[in-house]
């Protein structure tokens, strides 16, 4: 088959029929253009929930004692040997750090609340969001910092200050009920999220004096960003059961279904925005690719008349389609990037700032550009053109190289 | 395969398409030998044009067969059917036909790339058939920047730049003006004579007529009239 010649063919209709092809490259790449903002703007938002999980405490990965998810206590607690350190590669794991997390009761003069009391090495705790927000009064400063870190929200709730004296109560080791007073030595703020209601630490050498007990209800695992795809996910937790036999080793998937849904619906959503935006850009391309071939039967018919073969006319007409939509998608995803370049700073989203979190997000949402999207939608587009040109070259070539001639 | 270059035996082809089916050829018999120059005449409907396109594998007959250079074309499929045209026949249309969007010497050279012929080898071949012609400083120039005869002397070359065993000519001076008629009239006496091309050409033109060594007329689907005929029972009395 010439291709060469069918290519030479391709480009010169495609020129000589400059307004037409005009059209259909600004119809394709403003279609390419906006699945790829789109896609773009998913991945922020993936990206934001996915953060928003993994920081809020639960880590990629969490070691678990079994049972500790359905009564989350100190009695599903486990010990952590002097010097624990899994083998993990360095340049896979971001930071790791142990906790004792259970239920408690905390009390100001005016208030009561219940609470997650979390006992913390603040030195760890760069992974989770308490190592980041912003304190009234100052952070912890050891594993024996006796003293509690209350959120904002809670403090407004307790009607209490830095400075001032909270008793808390929770259940020990023993199953005997322990309670003591703690300082507050700051109260952060968490952009008012339900963290700050929800999350007292203090320091877990102190909490387990309190309890009781020389041991953690989790060790919390963060990976890198470039590790965290979902092989090396599963790497890493295949390595940390083989080291924490016995435990749950779970990643957050697990651990937030609800979370892993949301994230898995907005693969789908992907796909679906993609679809939508495609199916009415090959209903358009196809509608006139045929134009284009009606108005050429009898060119087509002298090609056939002249010893060119049907399969050719048909390769020639597919070539036309996947050029113009070549040309078309690499504009579309030029302007698609220089669109989330432009935005790269994020889009603010304060005004709808409630819903925005309650659907995970933070509310200045950067939109994500992932290489392997944009080849995605390169492969599928052209996928698409292709598929589009096949009825109309099917057209081409059912019309007899006679009749063809005679009209 | 007895000398002829074409071989028609009892050709008949029955249009069915409307109302009543319309018989545009009757069990015609009609054989060319190599070198000929033959031109089919008749009024508008008589056939010379339905013959001329089952011989080109353009249409198939209803009945009959016909043998282009000992291949039977029945037996083929539309591609092979391509390919025989490609490899074996030159075509020239009444309305040229010639691609719009290639050049002269682009156009010359189509049917040697659809051949796979080198392109140094047709660069050379394209070039020499148009200078021949009389048009080789219009190498470079689309369809749509030629007069009607220079178009038709394009589309000329390319029917003959691959030396084909047959070129068939359907009205080929029906738009062309009469000093462009006797100019393609001496290309294609050229052709024939030198060259030794069989060319058979349908044609209403008294010119073209006058100008092929045979003249066959049909009449209602039927050859009426064959000049070669005449010459031998001529030569036999």
């Amino acid at each position: 088959m010439p291709v060469r010649l069918l290519l030479q063919l391709s480009r010169r209709n495609l020129l000589r029929h400059r307004r037409r092809t005009f059209m259909l490259l600004l119809a394709i790449s403003v279609a390419v253009s906006g699945v790829t903002f789109m896609n773009s703007l998913i991945r922020g938002f993936q990206h934001d929930m996915r953060e928003a999980v993994v920081v809020n405490m639960t880590g990629d990965i969490k070691v678990l004692a079994p049972g500790y998810r359905d009564d989350p206590s100190i009695e599903n607690s486990f010990v952590l040997a002097d010097g624990w350190a899994p083998d993990l590669p360095v340049d896979l794991v971001d930071g790791w750090a142990a906790r004792i997390k259970v239920p408690a009761v905390i009390l100001s003069e005016r208030e009561t609340r219940g609470i997650q009391l979390v006992g913390v090495d603040p030195a760890s705790e760069r992974i989770s969001f308490i190592g980041s927000v912003s304190y009234a009064g100052e952070p912890l400063a050891s594993p024996e910092d006796a003293r509690l870190l209350v959120g904002k929200a809670l403090a407004e709730q307790l009607q209490t200050a830095v400075g001032r004296r909270l008793v808390i109560m929770t259940q020990g080791s023993d199953g005997l009920n322990r309670e003591a007073g703690f300082r507050i030595a700051g109260i952060y703020d968490a952009d008012g999220t339900g963290l700050e209601k929800a999350f007292v630490f203090t320091g877990v050498s102190a909490l387990q004096r309190l309890l009781d007990a020389k041991v953690v209800t989790e060790v919390s695992i963060r990976l890198r960003e470039e590790g965290s795809s979902a092989a090396e996910g599963f790497s890493a937790r295949g390595r940390l059961m083989d080291y924490f036999t016995g435990l749950d080793v779970l990643r957050w998937q697990e651990l937030e279904p609800q979370a892993a849904a949301m994230f898995a619906f907005a693969d789908s959503a992907i796909f679906i925005w993609f679809l939508i935006m495609m199916g009415a850009l090959i209903f358009g391309l196809v509608n006139t690719l045929i134009t284009s071939v009606m108005e050429r039967v009898r060119e087509f018919g002298m090609l056939r008349a002249l010893g060119m073969r049907p399969g050719s006319v048909v390769v020639q007409v597919v070539l036309e389609s996947t050029l113009v939509m070549a040309l078309g998608v690499l504009i579309g995803l030029g302007i698609g990037s220089l669109l989330v370049g432009w935005l790269a700073d994020g889009i603010d989203l304060s005004a709808w700032a409630e819903g925005v979190e309650l659907a995970g997000m933070r509310s200045l949402l950067v939109p994500r550009l992932l290489p392997g999207d944009l080849l995605l939608v390169a492969l599928m587009s052209l996928v698409f053109g292709v598929l589009a040109s096949l009825y109309p070259a099917w057209r081409a070539v059912k019309v007899k190289p006679l009749e063809a001639l005679r009209r | 395969m007895n000398g002829l270059v074409v071989n028609c035996r009892g050709v008949t082809r029955i249009y069915s398409d409307d109302a009543v089916p319309v018989q545009a050829l009757r069990g015609v018999d009609f054989g060319v030998r190599t070198g000929e120059f033959v031109s089919l005449s008749g009024p508008s409907g008589s056939g010379k044009s339905t013959l001329l396109n089952i011989i080109g594998g353009l249409d198939r007959p209803t009945a009959g067969s016909v043998e282009v250079d000992g291949v039977d074309l029945g037996t083929l499929s539309e591609s092979q059917l391509s390919d025989l045209r490609l490899r074996k026949m030159g075509f020239v249309f009444q309305a040229y036909n010639l691609i719009p969007v290639l050049s002269a010497l682009e156009n010359v050279e189509f049917i040697m790339q659809l051949q796979g012929v080198p392109a140094a080898q047709r660069h050379e071949r394209a070039q020499r058939m148009l200078s021949e012609l009389g048009i080789g400083d219009l190498l470079d120039r689309r369809p749509g920047e030629l007069s009607g005869g220079q178009q038709q002397r394009v589309a000329i070359a390319r029917a003959i730049v691959t030396n084909p065993v047959l070129l068939l000519a359907d009205e080929p001076s029906a738009n062309l003006d009469s000093a462009t008629t006797e100019d393609l009239l001496q290309t294609l006496r050229h052709l024939n004579e030198l060259h030794g091309v069989t060319i058979i050409t349908a044609t209403h033109d008294p010119m073209v007529m006058q100008i092929a060594r045979r003249q066959v007329k049909l009449r209602d689907g039927a050859i009426v009239e064959d000049s070669a005929a005449l010459d031998a029972s001529a030569a036999g009395a």
